[in-house]
């Protein structure tokens, strides 16, 4: 069985320096990091092969830096590690990174059983990416996936969609796509990592080595424009009640009683009757 | 801010750090409060080869070189020095040795369960009258037929209360210049070998520190490590690499507080805004940060000398000289800034700054470091000039 799971290298959200004068980001200081749910999907990926056997090919489109990713795959289990790096791929949509994965998965396994991605990014959150990849390889999928076994060549996942929990079946090959639920992610031993280096190497392919049309790539290849991007700041306020101290906490409760009474579960208004009398 | 020679120990340090603040980081201060030696943590870190960090891959180790090593042992210190001085002592002064001067036949029985953690290594030189002055050991190892007797009590012993195997510096031969003294490894099983109480020390409480008494302890001449003779030049080896662990424990101490400083000084108000705002906190960041910064510089060029095979005992008793010092400092300027706060046991520089101190004591006092030091300068003709 050959496996291929899709890697994305994110912002470290956590260490990310913001600029306070326009409130966005600052992208370009930031440390990347694997990102979670692709965290998960390599996971699931790596009990796969424990149980059936079979290789392992980690993908991921990026900057040169997103060599790290690959790299923690690799001392993880993965068995072959190949990283997209082309400026030309860069300022892609949903849509043509899907394009590009695509292309690259059939160059580089074309006889791939099952592809697994992570069910969004924390720098993005669209959850497309996955879709739109097996529209392009033509694929039975199922998404947001938190359980699966395989028996033989069939494939059993389970979801939870729309407050439904789903149980489908599909045959391989297929694709995936892994919530954080399940799989957690197991740590990084040492020798892991020391033949990550040593040992295994990462492939950079450009658009070329993929055989992709460079009208379908990057930004050109886009459909979508983003507009803009920000960060929804939230308004704090203060307000100051004045007057007697009666009078206040009735206003307090007046006004937010509702929430204070969802903070510690009771329903302080008709608490708050019962003193009075 | 790169600390990282190379992309390997970029993401080594990332992965050592997951793992120390998801697994080690909720329970570093109830260990330390209650004095308690974490085993399910050990057995978390069997699998992952934090047992054989540089051991060779066949014996199931990981490989890694000596940076790698510092940076596995400032990380899992910059969460829980106790268990970064368990890792380190384990590797560096009870495996390393082992490895080093053991015959095939020792390595390949003892090496294995060393470097899986199934026993982990403790190293006894210390005795009531015995610690900076290694030749003054008063345990006796004893010749008898295809076995030595051991007698005699060792005191601070590192991982002593939990250790499975001890090399042990015990005097072969009474008579010859110098009281020649040897190592003998032995498993704690053995009649006659026993652990004393745990030592209530100021820092480093999850670690058991305890004595160890040895009374008429049978060991077989199998297990010396070396030739009958060999303690001394054995102890110091494997104290140079030792060193290399402690600065690595130290710089981790000095970065735990660099930081919780850092985040203290921006969010405490006085006078109206944070106290980052004023420059003497701020000279004390200054300060603390650049003797960070250079402690690591220091340690990772000791731990490039020594992978390059280059003679590093001298550049590693620097490391260990300045990074305990800078741990000690560095760790009393981040209780200065927290103020009576820092003084609690609520926040974490408390403790950082008692853990810090006992790294200027052990594996050499900082003042047998200087000795190192120069007689490292005044005896290489070439020593002291910039290479």
């Amino acid at each position: 069985m050959h496996i291929v799971v899709c890697l994305k290298q994110v912002p470290m959200v956590s260490e990310l320096p913001w600029d306070p004068r326009t409130g966005r980001l600052m992208r370009g200081q930031a440390e990347g990091m694997m990102n979670p749910a692709c965290k998960h999907a390599l996971e699931a990926a790596l009990r796969l092969k424990e149980e059936h056997g079979g290789s392992l090919t980690a993908l991921c489109m990026g900057p040169p830096e997103a060599e790290e990713v690959l790299r923690e795959a690799l001392a993880l289990g993965a068995d072959e590690a190949v990283l997209l790096c082309d400026p030309r791929l860069a300022g892609a949509d949903t849509l043509a990174t899907s394009h590009t994965l695509a292309r690259a998965i059939q160059a580089v396994a074309p006889d791939f059983d099952l592809a697994l991605l992570g069910c969004t990014t924390t720098d993005s959150e669209t959850g497309q990416v996955g879709p739109q990849l097996a529209e392009e390889l033509d694929l039975p999928a199922a998404f947001n996936v938190e359980h699966l076994e395989l028996t033989g060549r069939a494939l059993t996942v389970r979801r939870v969609y729309d407050g439904f929990l789903e149980t489908l079946e599909m045959d391989l090959p297929a694709l995936l796509t892994i919530t954080t639920q399940e799989f957690a992610p197991r740590e990084t031993p040492l020798g892991g990592l020391e033949r990550a280096f040593a040992q295994a190497s990462v492939r950079v392919m450009d658009a070329e080595a993929i055989g992709a049309s460079l009208d379908r790539v990057g930004d050109k290849g886009s459909a979508g424009r983003m507009l803009r991007v920000y960060s929804p700041t939230a308004q704090k306020k203060c307000v100051l009640l004045t007057g007697a101290v009666k009078k206040s906490v009735q206003e307090l409760f007046e006004r937010y009683g509702d929430r204070l009474g969802g903070l510690i579960g009771q329903d302080l208004a008709s608490e708050e009757e019962g003193h009075d009398q | 801010m790169e600390l990282n020679p190379c992309l390997k120990h970029k993401v080594l340090r990332k992965s050592v750090r997951e793992f120390a603040e998801g697994v080690l980081g909720p329970i570093a201060a109830e260990i330390d409060h209650q004095a308690r030696f974490p085993w399910e943590v050990v057995q978390a870190m069997r699998p992952l080869q934090y047992f054989g960090i540089q051991a060779p891959p066949d014996l199931g180790g990981a490989g890694l070189d000596t940076i790698s090593y510092a940076i596995v042992i400032e990380e899992l210190s910059r969460v829980s020095a106790g268990v970064g001085l368990c890792v380190s002592v384990h590797n560096s002064v009870a495996l390393y040795p082992l490895l080093r001067f053991g015959t095939p036949e020792q390595i390949a029985r003892l090496a294995p369960e060393l470097i899986s953690g199934q026993r982990i290594g403790a190293f006894c030189l210390t005795e009531a009258n015995a610690g900076s002055d290694a030749g003054g050991v008063e345990t006796m190892a004893t010749r008898q037929g295809q076995d030595y007797l051991l007698s005699g009590t060792k005191i601070f012993v590192t991982n002593g209360g939990v250790c499975g195997l001890a090399l042990m510096f015990a005097v072969t031969d009474p008579g010859a210049k110098g009281r020649a003294a040897s190592v003998l490894m032995v498993e704690k099983e053995r009649p006659g070998f026993a652990v004393g109480e745990i030592e209530e020390l100021a820092g480093m409480r999850c670690n058991p520190v305890s004595s160890i008494f040895l009374e008429d302890c049978r060991v077989p001449a199998a297990n010396l490590l070396g030739r009958p003779g060999d303690g001394l030049k054995i102890g110091l080896t494997a104290l140079d690499t030792g060193r290399l662990g402690i600065a690595a424990q130290a710089l981790g101490i000095a970065q735990a507080a660099l930081e919780a400083g850092l985040k203290y000084a921006k969010e405490r108000q006085q006078f109206g805004r944070a106290i980052a705002e004023f420059q003497t906190i701020q000279n004390y960041l200054a300060d603390m940060a650049t003797e960070v910064e250079a402690g690591r510089l220091l340690l990772y060029r000791a731990c490039a000398l020594k992978d390059a095979a280059k003679n590093f005992g001298t550049q590693a008793a620097m490391a260990k000289l300045f990074c305990s010092r800078t741990a000690r400092e560095v760790t009393n300027l981040a209780v200065q800034i927290h103020g009576g706060c820092g003084y609690s046991k609520e926040y974490e520089v408390e403790r950082l700054y008692r853990d810090a101190k006992v790294t200027e004591i052990y594996e050499g006092t900082s003042e047998i470091q200087r000795l190192v030091i120069a007689r490292g300068l005044l005896s290489q003709p070439t020593a002291g000039r910039a290479v």
